[in-house]
């Protein structure tokens, strides 16, 4: 099978995955006790009761938990009105963003804060993933010796380190050395902001913690392969032809690592969202994970629903686009 | 002249050293011999000093803690830790020979016992690691705080495991279409990040009444959304072991289904198992601080993760604070990372880097 065959495939695998992904958290929503439009309405202040039923009521109408005529809709109905809309790319409108009274649309949101998410997690990514593989190549080539022992106990420690503490201890030397917390302000999101100075001062630090983050994964996992790859029959051979080592490790045996470890870090993006997450909190980078923590402590249902179809939606898409590099680094695998 | 055992030791050169190991595991089971290899790695042997350190300290806390709430209940003592203005029962007092008796040094205190006066002190001869802004000791905190923490992280782990071994087993023992069912299901949970997905059960669940608070809600979905790897693991575990020969013999005698998988193949992936148990309580504690670190946790119990969220602002001005349970923490993910790497390269040497 063709490549673009694969990939076809496996765009249009994404779409059943989604589905069973909002039909969980649609089922986990509807059977959690409480109901949501007691706790959409817990600021409107009535008089009377019949001010609070009118007010119930006009609520319930807006989120199509009732018909016009006050029945109550069944919840495949809802569902199936969720997935058209999402079709459209229509979320519905925040409960908790507003402008004017008036709730923000979800979609509106989610498409001006996407960005810094995606920029933050790119660059640490790569970053990480360079330095991973330098680490890891010199911990390899010189095993056991001074450097590798060192290196080996800096990733023990640091992959022992809560990432949400390890963020805020950045935060608390920059403060000391730089007098610079690091958290974010207003004028560092002034548009447009690549060609913003500010904007990369503010990155620096959450790009440091989360890097840092991937990091102590990923130099572990290249070491470990590195070394398995090293003792190989073939390794030695290329030795003894006189290659330098540079060209054994990088061209020999890099390559052949590469599957392995490619596999395992496209198994642990979600977890690398997660870290996300945590660090955009903890420096208030007004990311995805922000909006998403905002919309749980106000409990924003709609908000949460839109961000928990977008994650998975980030998480496949990433898992395709390893997937497709399996291609490139292992000329053995067909599709 | 050369006889046959001569130009055996030329050829294998083996020094005494080896040879009396060889002489040590002929006849060893094979715990022992799994025992014999950690022993030899320092940094498993660290790992497992500092997780028996901290279960010591959950246990002996735990323990003071029940004998203090039941000393009260049988009438004895008339303090109510509860209560701030009241007598402080519990405390393990330290004196030090040629000190006067009437002033001894209060080692830890009830971990609800605020002292009014003492407020936000930094860490001095009679509060090692200082008072917080309500005045209760650090650590008498850090100390009580064990038991919660690890129990949680001990607790969340286990029913994860029995869950996914359950599900595992059935799913690589019979395959077919409960293996299919069992596969698209931990591919949906396992496409959210698990972090985002438990905050999102535990805004939903919030207000649920359950016996053990709000920690009892976060275990109970933590074990019904984390089996899937457990799962993974023991299912493909099962689908090579159950074409071995033992197992078709033991069906040629007329073995039950149920006598294959808990008599045959689930002791031989006890050694997996064993791994997952060790390495993800690490994960386990790692992500139930990290839920209380963003608020989601019970601000009411005494744990490391809830008192790192309480004071996490205050980390610029006293350190202290916050400091101590991170650390606490640190150690725990530490000692059970160093310890279930060891265990996992003296289980299985073939993984061994």
């Amino acid at each position: 099978m063709s490549l673009r065959g694969y990939i076809i495939r496996r765009v249009i695998y994404i779409v059943p995955v989604i589905l069973g992904v909002t039909l969980m958290n649609f089922t986990l929503i509807n059977i959690s006790p409480g109901d949501p439009v007691i706790i959409r309405i817990g600021l409107i202040h009535c008089e009377t009761e019949d001010c609070y039923n009118a007010a119930y009521n006009r609520e319930a109408i807006n989120m199509g938990l009732l018909d016009s005529n006050l029945y109550t809709v069944p919840w495949f109905k809802r569902y199936i009105d969720f997935v058209s809309d999402l079709l459209r790319l229509d979320f519905g409108t925040s409960w908790y963003y507003t402008r004017a009274g008036q709730g923000r649309p979800i979609a509106q949101i989610i498409s001006e804060h996407a960005k810094y998410t995606i920029i933050l997690n790119i660059v640490s990514f790569f970053a990480s993933l360079l330095l991973a593989t330098a680490i890891g190549v010199v911990s390899a080539t010189r095993q056991n010796s001074f450097w590798d022992r060192s290196l080996t106990v800096a990733m023990l420690l640091g992959y022992a380190m809560p990432l949400f503490w390890l963020a805020k201890l950045i935060m608390l030397v920059s403060f000391y050395l730089f007098d610079f917390t690091g958290v974010a302000e207003g004028d560092a999101f002034t548009e447009p902001i690549l060609l913003n100075g500010q904007f990369y001062k503010f990155l620096i630090l959450p790009a440091l913690a989360l890097t840092i983050g991937g990091l102590v994964f990923m130099a572990r996992l290249v070491r470990s392969q590195l070394l398995e790859i090293l003792r190989q029959d073939y390794i030695t051979t290329a030795k003894a032809k006189g290659l330098d080592s540079r060209s054994v490790i990088y061209k020999h045996a890099f390559r052949n690592g590469l599957l392995p470890i490619v596999t395992i870090i496209g198994s642990s993006l979600p977890g690398l969202l997660g870290g996300s997450v945590m660090i955009e909190r903890v420096f208030g980078w007004p990311g995805l994970g922000t909006i998403f923590l905002n919309g749980a402590l106000f409990r924003d249902y709609p908000l949460m629903m839109a961000t928990n179809t977008i994650f998975p939606f980030l998480f496949l898409i990433a898992r395709l686009l390893t997937d497709i590099t399996y291609v490139f680094i292992d000329p053995r695998i067909k599709y | 002249m050369a006889t046959i055992e001569n130009i055996e030791t030329d050829e294998f050169i083996l020094d005494e050293k080896t040879l009396r190991e060889i002489e040590t595991m002929k006849g060893a089971n094979q715990w022992s011999i799994v025992w014999r290899r950690i022993k030899k790695d320092k940094m498993g042997m660290l790992g497992l000093y500092i997780v028996t350190f901290l279960i010591l300290m959950a246990f002996v806390s735990w323990i003071l803690l029940q004998l203090d709430e039941w000393l009260t209940h049988a009438g004895l003592l008339y303090g109510d830790p509860n209560l701030i203005s009241s007598l402080n029962n519990l405390y393990v007092e330290l004196w030090i020979p040629g000190v006067s008796k009437s002033n001894p040094i209060v080692l830890f205190n009830h971990p609800t016992y605020q002292f009014a006066d003492q407020v936000k002190l930094p860490p001095s001869f009679i509060h090692p690691f200082g008072t917080d802004a309500n005045g209760q000791d650090m650590l008498s905190r850090v100390f009580f705080g064990a038991t919660n923490s690890l129990a949680l992280g001990f607790i969340g782990q286990m029913t994860t495991v029995i869950i996914g071994t359950v599900l595992g087993s059935i799913a690589g023992f019979y395959g077919g279409i409960i293996d299919d069912i069992l596969q698209r299901v931990i591919e949906l949970l396992y496409s959210m990040p698990q972090f985002i997905l438990m905050i999102f059960i535990i805004v939903l669940f919030e207000d649920i009444q359950v016996p053990g608070g709000k920690y009892a809600v976060v275990v109970i979905f933590f074990a019904l959304i984390g089996w899937g790897g457990t799962a993974l693991i023991i299912r493909s575990n099962f689908f090579s072991l159950k074409e071995q020969d033992f197992v078709e013999a033991e069906r040629a005698l007329g073995a039950s289904d149920m006598r294959i998988i808990f008599k045959h193949i689930l002791p031989n992936s006890l050694a997996p198992l064993i791994i997952i148990v060790t390495l993800g309580i690490a994960g386990t504690i790692f992500l139930f601080a990290a839920l209380a670190f963003f608020g989601f946790g019970d601000a009411t119990i005494v744990s490391w993760g809830d008192d790192l969220n309480k004071w996490q602002d205050q980390l610029l001005e006293y350190p202290w604070m916050p400091m101590f349970p991170a650390l606490f923490i640190f150690f725990t993910v530490l000692g059970f990372n160093l310890f279930g790497d060891s265990l996992r390269d003296a289980l299985d040497p073939r993984l061994k880097d």
